[in-house]
């Protein structure tokens, strides 16, 4: 009993950033139809930002993000001008190879910046509270914390404000949000910086929980795809629940299939990703646009 | 969804590009018997090179052209002729080094004598294809992105599978196979193989299976409509490439004398693949062993000193290159719809 409330707990708590950390991934493949699959790289800038500033100021991981957040806006919005907003309009293909390209760019340039070497960002409050015979460990669970109130404004940004309205109608139909006077490339350089900010953020907050190296990211770009598959693409609600589903999963899998501790979490997500994409390709709950329009 | 002005970029794109259509007929010339029999004077004059007395370092270097078109070539079949752009070949490549590994070692769960080269290689694309077969069933059924997608996750799972059955694979720490040095022989391997892939893919090109595998990157709902049996189709062809590329995966462990996850379930090698086919001309039979040699030689000349920066130049290349070159060297320097990609834009032009 007090196994499986721990393995619920930890589920949760991983969910929690799970869902953070797809955010940007969701939100940009919502938005333009972009699977940006150099999101895991993006995470891996935003965890070694963290351990720069960790290591030479020493920042916290997450005070760290009022640098963070702004700087990788930049370099998302930048990215999206120079590079996307070129090829968005054509084959997917194009896209695909695009951010597949950046990715390997990405991760073997910061081995070459960083050696391959893990590093790690050690927090004082690295330790775990005892509650109920349940174990909070302190970061994950200001992870989680975090990770709700990121979801919520970016929620209200989304459904409340101009440009997040703009942002919405770019992704419900380009060519009418045009009409009304959407600026469709100002708005995708705009949703891409936030989406890569946000990743980076992820990140950033990852950091003090595991060891940060340059290939860390692929698998993080294979749970994104999972859990917007689960959760439809540019859902918050969709995020939130395909990410405790995904957490949840790879928790139990680690508790209860004996001797393999926490090393399949790829394996885990990637069995569940085919078999949404083959039993549910629309996803699980639906969401901008269905998850298989389009598809060139 | 996807409407508005994309007509405009293509076509200014199309008009822009450097085409030399007279060199149309030089390709269809190449597609046919001509092609074959100037391929089959090359493999026989690189069977006689080794003979004008070339140092071992030359034979390695011929052996690594040769793995590179082989795997091109390969990596062509599914993701240029057929269509399915796989991100996670590698996982063949990975696969066929480790059975060759462990039947070479004879890894502790396994009977002791431990095979010989000539009994593993086999073993290796065995493997690879029976692999394909079970990862293809559920794979080849999804459309467009999620299949490149669900192959890269293949390959990130694999990597972390290979980690994780350690009895097997020696988990992180790897295998150690033993370092029997042949370059002559590594040499003449290569050479085969990539001579019979390179010919087999011609082959295909030509025959009715080659046609529907076309049919189906063209059109896969009309494909089926036709009659032809898509699935079969797809798995075939992918089991094929995955068979060879599993050939090469076993051979290059052996040459490699050492194994673990991180080097053969790597991104960076489906990378060089995709690469190496783009820069050649996406679909066509001589693109891919074109571009496998150009970058061959461009990450000798240029980046070749400075360790790791070849990666990072593969990866801003392939940016470069979806940009500015789709339908690649050879779409480039003739008939832009003999290239898949060149076929794609210039269809997105048009119905939109």
């Amino acid at each position: 009993m007090d196994q499986l409330l721990q393995a619920l707990v930890s589920g949760l708590l991983l969910g929690g950033f799970y869902a953070v950390m797809v955010l940007g991934f969701s939100v940009i493949w919502g938005v333009m139809g972009v699977i940006n699959l150099a999101h895991g790289e993006f995470l891996m800038i935003g965890a070694y930002m963290a351990w720069g500033l960790f290591r030479l100021f020493g920042m916290d991981p997450f005070a760290s993000l009022v640098l963070i957040l702004p700087l990788m806006f930049l370099v998302g919005y930048l990215l999206q001008i120079v590079l996307i907003n070129r090829i968005v309009e054509r084959p997917h293909l194009m896209t695909l190879l695009v951010t597949f390209g950046v990715s390997i760019a990405l991760a073997n340039l910061f081995k070459i910046l960083f050696d391959a070497d893990p590093r790690n960002v050690a927090v004082a409050y690295n330790g775990s509270v005892q509650l109920a015979g349940v174990t909070f460990p302190i970061v994950k669970t200001i992870i989680f914390g975090a990770a709700l109130v990121i979801m919520v404004c970016l929620h209200l940004f989304l459904q409340r404000s101009r440009l997040g309205k703009s942002i919405r109608a770019a992704a419900q139909n380009k060519t009418a949000a045009r009409i009304v006077g959407v600026d469709i490339n100002r708005v995708y350089a705009i949703t891409a910086g936030i989406c890569i900010a946000l990743t980076a953020a992820a990140g950033a907050m990852l950091s003090p929980t595991q060891a940060i190296f340059p290939f860390m990211g692929p698998p993080f770009t294979l749970k994104a795809v999972t859990i917007t598959a689960l959760g439809g693409l540019g859902r918050i609600p969709g995020a939130l629940m395909g990410g405790m589903v995904l957490g949840i999963t790879e928790i139990f899998v680690s508790t209860y299939v004996a001797g393999i501790g926490t090393n399949l979490g790829v394996a885990t997500s990637f069995v569940l990703l085919v078999l949404i994409l083959i039993v549910r390709p629309q996803g699980i709950m639906g969401g901008l646009r269905p998850i298989d329009a389009e598809a060139e | 969804m996807g409407t508005g002005p994309p007509v405009k970029t293509s076509e200014e794109k199309a008009k822009r590009k450097l085409s030399l259509p007279f060199l149309a007929p030089v390709h269809s010339l190449l597609a046919g018997w001509v092609g074959l029999t100037l391929w089959l004077l090359l493999l026989l004059l690189l069977a006689l090179y080794p003979y004008t007395g070339v140092s071992s370092v030359a034979l390695f270097v011929g052996s690594q052209i040769f793995v590179l078109v082989t795997l091109a070539s390969n990596w062509n079949l599914i993701g240029g002729m057929t269509g399915y752009v796989d991100f996670g070949h590698a996982v063949f490549f990975g696969i066929g080094a480790y059975i060759m590994g462990i039947l070479v070692t004879g890894s502790p769960l396994l009977i002791s004598p431990e095979w010989g080269f000539w009994q593993a290689l086999p073993a290796s694309g065995v493997a690879a294809a029976l692999f394909a077969l079970l990862i293809g069933l559920p794979t080849l059924r999804l459309k467009g992105p999620y299949f490149s997608i669900a192959m890269l996750g293949t390959l990130v799972a694999m990597r972390e599978i290979a980690r994780v059955l350690r009895p097997f694979t020696g988990g992180g720490v790897g295998l150690n196979l033993p370092p029997l040095l042949n370059r002559l022989g590594d040499y003449y391997l290569m050479l085969a193989v990539m001579g019979l892939v390179v010919s087999i893919i011609w082959w295909i090109q030509r025959s009715q299976f080659g046609q529907s595998l076309i049919a189906i990157r063209e059109d896969e709902i009309g494909a089926e409509m036709r009659g032809i049996n898509t699935t079969l189709h797809k798995i075939v062809a992918f089991m094929i490439a995955a068979f060879f590329t599993g050939i090469v995966g076993g051979f290059w462990a052996w040459q490699n004398t050492y194994i673990d996850p991180d080097v053969v379930f790597v991104e960076a090698r489906t990378v060089e693949m995709v690469m190496m086919s783009m820069l050649g001309g996406l679909g066509t039979v001589w693109g891919p062993p074109l571009g496998a040699v150009v970058i061959y030689f461009l990450q000798d000349l240029l980046w070749g000193s400075l360790f790791g920066v070849h990666l990072v130049a593969l990866g801003v290349l392939l940016v470069v290159i979806v940009l500015f070159m789709p339908e690649g060297i050879l779409g480039t320097l003739g008939d832009r719809s003999s290239t898949s990609l060149g076929r794609l834009l210039s269809r997105v032009g048009r119905s939109k």
